[in-house]
Order: C-alpha cells, then structure tokens, then sequence
C-alpha cells in the first residue's frame, strides 16, 4: 500500500494545473496517475494555436500550453507514474492501478482529484444506420493519427458535426493534402467558435451544410460513401433531399461525454445533465476528500478555463487535508433555470465567503441582448448584462463575496432573460 | 470597379456580418459592423490576411512519431498551402527542445517555424 | 423430368401463375424442383421460393429466379491479397475438405480431428466466425421455439446438453442464465383479445398457454417450469406491467459466438488440422460423379471428400459440385447492444410470446451477454444481397420495440448494434446430408438459428455420415480436448493479477479503459495458433473496442501493437482483412503525391 496526500488521476491540463495548485499550498506527497506516455492530456494532440489567451495572455498551441505547465511540474517533487491505469477508485479514497514496472498499485490518498477528462460520443450514439466499414473515425482519433502517429486515415473525407474538433479537423485534412467534401451539422446553427468556421472551414472553401445529418453510411470493407439529407425543425431526415456523396472517411463530432466510471465506482453523486459529478465552490464532490475538475465535470470550450478551475480543486484539496476545508454548511442548491442547460458548481457550501465564485453556464439557445440574473429566495441579488449568449460559447458569472453573503434560503436560481420577459416584467 | 466583401467578424461572439467595399483595392466602407473592432478587423483581412501555420513533421528517433511545430508569427493566408509543400519534405530528429527553429525563413516571409514541444529520444515503434 | 416430378411441377405452375408470376419457369428432379424467371420484387422472388417449398412432394427448392429490383450488388469487389495474412502454405492434398470457417465448418474440424486424417478448413476471410457467426446473439436456445419433429429441434435439444462439457474442454465462458418466455396482454392477436370476453382471454393467458409450451418442451425433453406473476415480478422486478405469466426454460445459456469457433479452430490446429484463411475456394473437382478437390485462388488441394459448410455461400459452393439441392436466401438480423452499467437492471433473458408466432423467426428478445451487456434484437429482413450487413434506421426503431417488455431501459446507454446474415433455406430447416449424385460431398447447409445451439451435434451428425459414405476414421491417441485460454486480466482477482504481471510485464500494460485489456492479452491474441492479424480479429479474442467508447481509446494503440507484432508499417494495418485499411498512408504523403 502506497500513501499519498493528494493523488490526481490523469495527468491533462486539469490534472497539471491541480497539482500545481496543491503544491503552491504546500502539501507535500502529490502524485499524478497518468494511462498515457507523457503528462499533457488531449493538448498532445492539439497542435493548433488558441490556447492560453486568459492564462498566459498569448495564444500558444496545445503542445506548448501543456510545455509551460510540465516544465513546472518538473521543477517541484510532485510525482508521477506514466503509462499506469486507474482501474478502480472507493469512496474510502484507495485506489487500485497498474503499470508494467510495478504491476498492481494500490494506493491510499487522503485527497483524491479526479481529472480524467471526457471521451467522445460514437457512431451508434447517434443511431447513423448502414454498413459498418473501415473508414469511420472520431474527430479526436483522427487527430491522434495524424498528428501523433503519422498516419493519415483518407483521401476524401466527410464530417459529421460542427464542433471545433470536426472543423479544426476540416482544415487538418485539407492542409495535409485530402479533400473534405464537407462538413454536415444537424442543428440551424454551427457546433463550435465562430472563429472555427472562419479559419478552418470558410478559408479553405469546404462547404458548411447546417440542418444536414448522415442517413446512411456505405462500404463493405472501406468507406465508399454516404447519403446525406437536410433535416427538419425536428431534425428529422427529409426524404427527398436525400443525396449520395462518395467519400473514403467519415470524420465524428458529435459531442464529448465526461468520462465518469472511475467517479461511479467511487460513489460520487452525478448530475445528469452534464453527465459530471455534482460538486461545489471547491470543485468537492459528494464524497468528502474527493475532488473534481476540467471536462470530467463538463465539457469546457476553452483549456484556459480548466485550468483556472483545477486550481480551484487543487487548492479545495490543500485544505480538505489540513482540515481548514471552509465548514460545510447545509447546502445550497444552484438551479438552471430559463434558457440554461446546466449551472457549475451545482451547489455552494461555504458559510461566509471572502471571494468570488466564478458561474459557468450553458445556455440552450442563441438570444440576443440578455440579462443573467440570480435570484436567491425569489430576490435578484446580481443582474449582468450579456449581448449574446450561444450553446457552444459557455457564460461565466463572477458573483461577489458581498453578493454571496446576502444570499438566503437554501437554492439559487440562474436565468437567462431575454429583451421580451423584460419588457414583460 | 466597385467590389464588394463578406466578413464574419470573429473579434466576439456577437460574429457580426460585414461587408467591405472597394475599388481597386481601395476601402470606401465598411458596414454591418457593431463596434470600432469589427472595422479594424474586416481591414485587415482584405488588406493583409495573415494566419498562424500550425503542423507537424516527422521525427527520427523520437518518442512519437510526429513533432508538432508552429510558424513563429502568423503567415500570409494565401501561403499557408505552399508552406505545407514546403514543410513536406523535412524531417527532424531527436532531441527537440520547445522553440527550437526547425526551419528558417519559410518561403522568404521572414518567419522561421518552431518546435512545439520538448520531444526526446526514443522508439515510437517499441510503443507500448 | 420423371412423371412423379412433372405432377409437382405442374401443381407448381398452377399455384406461382394464380399469385400472378406466369413468366417464372419451372423444372423438377427427383424432388428438387428449380425455378427460373425475373420478377418485379425481391420480396416476390422469397414468395416464389416458400410456395415451392410447401407444394407436395417437394423436397428441395433451387430459386434462381432474379428480381428486377436489386438494391444493391452481390459481386464483391476484389482485394489484393497480402503475405502477411496467409497463415498456413496451401497442402497439396486432404483427406477432408472443410469449406466454410463459421462455427459450423470449425465444429466439424474440431471433431474430426479426432480421428488419423489430414483436414483442411478453408476460409475466405482474414480470421474464422466472419460471417453469420459473428453477428450471431450467442443464444444457446433449450430448443422450445422449434417446430416439432424438425431436424433442427433434434440437434437443438441434443446440442443444448452438449454445451457444458464443449465449453470447459474449450476453456471458454457459457453461462446458463435461463431465459423466461413472457406471457403478456398482447400475447393474444389483437383480433382474437377483440372477440373474447377479459376474464377468458386472461384465462387462456394465464393457464392454457403455458400449458402448452410445458406439454410442447416435456414432449420434446426440454425442461421448463411454469412461472406465475408474483414469481415473475420477483424474477424481473423491472418487467413491464403488461406481462401475465411466465414459463421458465432453464437450460437456456449464452456463449461469445465468435469466442467459441475461435476455440474450436484453435483446438482443431492444436490437433493437426490446416486452416488456411484469405483461401476461397473457385470450384470443386468432380470426376465420375466423384469429389476429387478442391480449386481455389491459391491453389488446388486434392481430396475425396468435402464437406460444405459455407454459411450463406452454401448454395453457391454445392451448385459447383453439381451437388445443389437448396437456394439459400439471405435474412438479415440486427441486434443493439448496451452498457453492461445496465446489467442489473434484466437477470434473465426475456422473450416475449407474440401469437401466431412467425414461422421463419423466433422474433427479437432481450438477452445479456456473458460480459454482462444487455443485447436486443434481432429482426428479420429478407434481403437480396449476401453482402448487405447494414442496419437500417427502421430496423433500429423495429428493434427498440423489444424493450418494451422493459419500460424504464435506458435507452441512451446503447453502445453499438450490427446486423448478420441467416442462412435460410425455403425448406427452413437444416440442411445436412451427404449428396446422392456426387459421392464424398456433404452439404451442411441451412444453418440458421438454432445452429448455434445445435452445432455440437451437427458435428457429430457429420461424422458419422463422414463414417457412412466410407471415409476411414481411425481414433487418434494424442488428441488433446483441452484448450489453453487467452489469460483474461479483467477477470483476475488482485493477487492473480499481480502473478500474472510478474510473469509478464505487458499484462501490467491496460489499453483498453472500458474492458480494461491489457497488452499481454493482445499480444497473445496476434502469436496464438490462428493468429488474430487484424483489429477485428483482436478485438473479437480480447475485446479491445467493445466497451463504450469503442476504441476511441484502444484504436490506435492496438493497431500499432498489430503493426509491431506483425512486422509491418502502420498504415498496413487493416480492419478486418486485405481492403479494409485503416489508413491510406503516412501523414505527408498525400501532400507528396500532389507534387
């Protein structure tokens, strides 16, 4: 039996930045569990620049991003075993894990931070019919082929969604020389930044099909082709707009999902809607001592933000093993309310609070000139103004300690409201 | 003869529609735009559209396979496709540190192209 | 045409012109009656066939008459071939022939090896279990959904006793997790619930059709066991509210499908018999109305007897020995498959009895895999092309309905589906006979489920016909029932894992997140007697890709394990078989051929 004061499982951008964190406060036994060769997460296979405008107010590429945080990890003794899988986490904080070089670990860790990060939606997910060929990949893997492996996996390429990973994908092919016949998103709107759509996709001419999903996948052995139809305002296929367009690769992006079996098998409680585990101000989960942050609570847009909330975990994590954890009081609920999908942390738990929480929201739809209000108790204790808010670009609220300890009653709702409740109101 | 360009400005997330006209390469208005940004932004994309090259080479020795490389500032648009030409036939080899220049002076723009990453010494193909 | 045979052929005729077919040609021979012609529909060409297969006296059906409209093409396009998938070198001569490498033709070699002969197998795909078998659900049925005094329900029930002693030979999983035939409100046809007073069609429900199914499996010596509603609700506490009563079959069980003919396979080389993937067979020699080999696009093996167990391709491979005495129409199944999170949520298989039952399928039901993933499905569909293993967006929605014997099932936790084609015959039942006019080729054809259930003793059948049409079988000394298992790490408890890890490093190596596979498994998979040389192959002995992510995670990983282990670079790699590349080069060489 191993014991350690904090152990990180997963050594990304979230895991890195927790570390650090940890670290800075001072506790003193940290080890990083990483499945991977190397410390640095997805951002391996990022080559793309954009990263690190908010934490290092330059735009650096994933690698590079992930450079600046490993060469600090190096300097101070945190520890960490590469190339060990996680296979097992209990809610009493032990941990079973594996390597070749010191077969099955176990270990004991006072404070656990889980920051495995997300997987990405399949195929079947998504229920596209027909064959089941070689040729169909995820965003992702393709990227890990190209840009880790060397190796490119086709010629005329069609994708299926347009999140930034399909469109940087997009342009991926095309720089390294395959046509991409276009890119196809179901929703009335594109999946990613607006910046993706300019750079990757308008740059290159590859066309941008929105209200358009893949019916049919054909190929015996290989891809050959796939039909294509626009869908209606209940995205169902059109019919008769059905069209065959031969292509050797389907390219996948379809959504991410955190990645939560290690979470589940330690107890903690999830929420359903991000697919993360529910956890507070201090990225806690429901189990004392168990820590969560980056895309395994959900799925971020920017690295910047995983960052900053995984120094939020680290730290929580130094205090959890000092004991000086901010007293848990009974909690308060954060609900989404009109136009949000989901609100982190879920729950607030501090008694009296000395600094700001920062809000992430995911809104439902596009609206324009809006108003984030919070209500507590039925009072609107903080009001900001938004000019736009969009699915893919998520809100930040940074609420005051002044505004916090005015808060009553054990829930919070988060509203999005438009120009018309407004003028209703 | 009097032109006109489409832009979508991607200075925020309000992504306004902008049109540019010219005349012989010369502005004579900007519309759409919602802020002073959005202008600066639509001018410089007709004048001197630039981008970051972002890519990877292969590595000999190395403990992956590719090394992810950057320009150092961004290139002229029209180039990126000719830089990756370029770039196709170069290969590196282990070590490689973060901002190494691995090719200088690409295509005469004045901009090297860096590493992006530290890469050591290794064999990709005993992976595990 | 004999008299006997123009008689049939003429009540024939009658029968296809009064459904409307005048143009459809029709011939007869000792009973085997062969249809020529060209109609509108696939789905008439089927009809075409079932009404010849139930005119009197008929005792076999050649259906060559086409459709006009043929959704897709049955020619396969041509691959080249690679060394490094060509396991064995061809022998010259066999003393038997095996064509077809599902569970049926590996069944057959496994049996035989028993014996002093030299057996080949010959397969055309890259690993065994490529066609039906891999789709197959793995169901070892107790026999209960056969007709009665069908050959299939006797070698169902025969083989179904069989299982536990193969398996434990074998080393491969086979649980007998029974499955409970479920007696519901919509049991009865809407028509009949329509006449029937509440209380008599709930009498029947409750009483008589359980009767039946008892009386129809104590006939046949299955057993079952009556199960009432409170029993059921404490069986399957998530059943839907519509369920009434239940008849348990216990002898019911579940087997990797693809997991087993591995084994057999493996086994039968441990045994001494040649398997030769990446061989398809061109034609068989005929002399004097004798086999004489077999041709193939490697070359020629002499041998005098040949057994066809070519699946779906059967009446393809008999009509080349002269030997045709059946059509084989492809019907497609489909199946989804679920998180094994859901496992605890069914603890039986479940089918739900639906009156009148179809007579060329037992319909889908929901079951669950030995690694604990609940499956439903599969369909039914008549399809044209022997190559058509899509899954349709109907058929998805057809099979969802399965689960509505399970209201609250997370349907979202679905992780993939996959469809296989049955081997069916018009006759609809199995096919196994030693032919009359060519001496030394037997045709095992027509195996579609409960082939699975029934394998065991249809190898057995086939020896002994082996035995009847004179091959000599001398019992072999040395043979060797038992077969060494890929370790399964996951299945491990912590100490094993340790010793294992110890002994070899790589299994301390975990690839795979969701199944939690270790390189030690796959490494083993690539050197094992019949080498997995494919992603595919790996996957179906250790299963890297079958959890959820379905290899987004082990992909790449196992692939350049593959390329390692077989010497070869990367973007060789395929996915099952020469033409399935998962790659088309390196990165930068698509830039280069612009140039």
């Amino acid at each position: 039996m191993i014991e350690v004061d904090v152990a990180i499982i997963g050594g990304g951008p979230a895991g890195l930045a927790s570390a650090m964190k940890a670290c800075e406060e001072g506790v003193k036994d940290i080890l990083i569990i990483e499945r991977g060769m190397e410390l640095g997460g997805i951002l391996l296979q990022c080559i793309h620049d954009g990263f690190g405008t908010f934490i290092f107010e330059e735009t650096l590429t994933g690698p590079e991003y992930a450079q600046r945080y490993i060469d600090e990890v190096k300097k101070t003794g945190i520890n960490v075993k590469l190339n060990t899988m996680v296979l097992e986490i209990d809610s009493a904080k032990r941990i079973i894990a594996v390597n070749q070089e010191d077969g099955l670990l176990e270990i004991e860790a006072k404070a656990i931070i889980l920051s495995m990060g997300c997987r990405e939606r399949t195929r079947a997910q998504i229920l596209i019919p027909g064959d089941r060929p070689s040729g169909i990949y995820t965003a992702g893997v393709a990227q890990r082929y190209i840009n880790i492996e060397g190796v490119i996996p086709g010629k005329k390429v069609v994708i299926l969604g347009s999140g930034d990973i399909g469109m940087i994908m997009a342009r991926r092919f095309t720089l390294e020389g395959a046509k991409v016949e276009g890119v196809y998103e179901v929703m009335s709107n594109p999946g990613g930044l607006t910046r993706n759509v300019v750079q990757c996709v308008e740059d290159y001419e590859i066309p941008l099909h929105l209200s358009h999903t893949i019916t049919n996948i054909r190929g015996r052995r290989r891809v050959e082709g796939v039909t294509v139809a626009k869908v209606d305002s209940e995205m169902r296929p059109i019919k008769d707009t059905e069209r065959f367009v031969p292509c050797d690769t389907v390219i996948l992006s379809v959504g991410l999902i955190p990645e939560n079996e290690l979470s589940k098998s330690a107890d903690v409680g999830m929420d359903p809607i991000t697919n993360g585990p529910i956890v507070d101000e201090q990225m806690q989960t429901s189990v004392p001592g168990i820590f969560a942050c980056g895309n395994v609570v959900h799925v971020h847009d920017l690295v910047d933000d995983v960052s900053k909330v995984a120094e939020v975990a680290g730290r929580g994590a130094a205090e959890y093993i000092d004991g000086k954890l901010k007293k848990r009081r009974s909690p308060i609920k954060v609900k989404a309310g009109r136009n949000v999908k989901y609100v982190v942390p879920q729950i607030i738990h501090g008694e009296k609070f000395d600094e700001d929480i920062r809000f992430y929201l995911r809104v439902k739809e596009i609206e324009k000139s809006v108003k984030t209000v919070v209500l507590a108790d039925g009072e609107r204790i903080f009001e900001k103004k938004i000019k736009i808010v969009k699915p893919p670009e998520m809100v930040k609220l940074d609420i005051s300690p002044d505004i916090l300890n005015r808060i009553t009653g054990d829930e919070l709702i988060i509203d999005v409201e438009g120009e018309e409740d407004e003028e209703k109101s | 003869m009097k032109r006109s360009h489409n832009f979508t400005c991607i200075v925020c997330p309000m992504s306004c529609q902008i049109e540019l006209i010219e005349e012989d390469d010369k502005i004579l208005e900007v519309r759409g735009n919602g802020c002073k940004r959005g202008e600066e932004y639509v001018t410089e994309e007709f004048t001197n559209p630039v981008r970051m090259l972002t890519t990877t080479i292969p590595v000999q020795e190395g403990r992956i396979a590719m090394l992810p490389v950057r320009s150092e500032r961004p290139v002229p648009k029209n180039l990126l496709r000719r830089c990756m030409k370029e770039l196709s036939k170069v290969r590196v080899k282990a070590p490689v540190r973060c901002g190494d220049i691995i090719y200088e002076n690409i295509l005469d723009t004045g901009v090297s192209i860096i590493s992006s990453r530290d890469l050591s010494i290794g064999n990709y193909s005993e992976f595990r | 045409m004999g008299g006997r045979d123009q008689k049939i052929a003429k009540k024939l005729e009658k029968k296809i012109v009064k459904k409307g077919f005048p143009d459809v040609k029709i011939s007869a021979e000792e009973g085997i009656v062969r249809l020529n012609g060209r109609v509108n529909l696939w789905s008439e060409v089927i009809t075409i066939g079932y009404l010849a297969a139930k005119t009197k006296g008929v005792k076999g059906v050649i259906n060559d008459v086409t459709a006009g409209e043929i959704e897709r093409k049955g020619e396969e396009k041509k691959v080249t071939k690679r060394d490094v998938y060509d396991n064995v070198s061809l022998p010259k001569r066999a003393d038997v022939v095996i064509v077809g490498g599902g569970v049926i033709g590996c069944f057959i070699a496994r049996e035989i090896s028993r014996y002093k002969l030299d057996v080949v197998l010959l397969e055309k795909e890259s690993d065994v279990a490529c066609g039906a078998t891999k789709a197959n659900s793995g169901m070892v049925h107790s026999g209960i959904g056969e007709s009665s005094g069908t050959l299939k329900q006797k070698l169902n029930v025969k083989g179904n006793k069989m299982y536990d002693k193969v398996c434990e030979e074998l080393n491969v999983p086979f649980e007998r997790d029974g499955l409970l035939i479920v007696i519901t409100t919509e049991t009865l046809p809407p028509k009949v619930r329509k006449v029937l007073p509440p209380f008599i069609s709930n009498f029947i429900c409750e009483k008589i059709i359980p009767y039946v199914v008892f009386r129809k499996g104590k006939k046949a010596g299955i057993p079952l066991r009556p199960v009432k509603r409170e029993e059921l609700l404490e069986m399957e506490p998530n059943i839907t509210d519509k369920a009434i009563v239940g008849v348990y079959s216990p002898t019911y069980g579940v087997v990797y499908p693809y997991e087993i003919t591995i084994a057999l396979a493996e086994n039968a080389i441990q045994n001494g018999v040649k398997i030769a993937l990446n061989t398809e067979v061109e034609d068989i020699l005929v002399e004097d109305g004798k086999v004489k080999g077999v041709l193939t696009d490697r070359g020629t093996i002499e041998s005098e007897y040949v057994i066809n167990a070519a699946g779906i391709f059967a009446d393809e491979v008999a009509e080349m020995a002269g030997a045709r005495e059946f059509s084989i129409h492809p019907r497609k199944g489909s199946i989804i498959i679920f998180d094994k999170e859901m496992k605890g949520y069914i603890n039986h298989s479940l089918s739900e009895l639906i009156l009148p039952q179809d007579p060329h399928t037992k319909g889908g039901g929901i079951f669950t895999t030995i690694s604990g993933n609940p499956n439903w499905g599969p369909d039914a569909i008549e399809v044209s092309d022997k190559y058509d293993k899509s899954v349709t967006a109907e058929e998805i929605d057809t099979i969802f309905e399965c689960g509505s014997l399970l209201p609250d099932f997370q349907k979202s936790s679905l992780i993939t589906y996959f469809a296989g084609l049955r081997a069916a015959t018009y006759e609809e039942d199995f096919f196994i006979k030693a032919s009359e006019n060519v001496l030394g080729f037997v045709n095992v054809a027509g195996i579609q489920s409960p082939g699975l259930a029934a394998s065991p003793a249809i190898a057995e059948m086939v020896r002994g016909i082996l035995r009847e049409i004179g091959l000599k079988m001398g019992e072999k000394e040395e043979f060797n029932p038992i077969r060494r298992a890929i370790p399964k790490f996951s299945k491990l408890g912590i100490e094993e894992k340790k010793k294992l890890i110890k002994e070899n490093p790589l299994y301390g190596n975990v690839i795979c997140r969701c199944e939690h596979v270790t390189e030690g498994e796959v490494v083993d998979a690539i050197h094992r007697p019949l080498p997995a040389t494919t992603v595919d192959a790996v996957k179906r002995r250790v299963r890297t890709g079958m959890g959820r992510c379905q290899g987004g995670f082990c992909g790449p990983k196992v692939a350049r394990i593959l390329a390692r282990e077989l010497n070869i670079p990367l973007e060789e790699v395929t996915k099952d078989g020469p033409g399935s590349n998962l790659f088309v080069g390196k990165t930068k060489s698509l830039l280069a051929e612009e140039a």
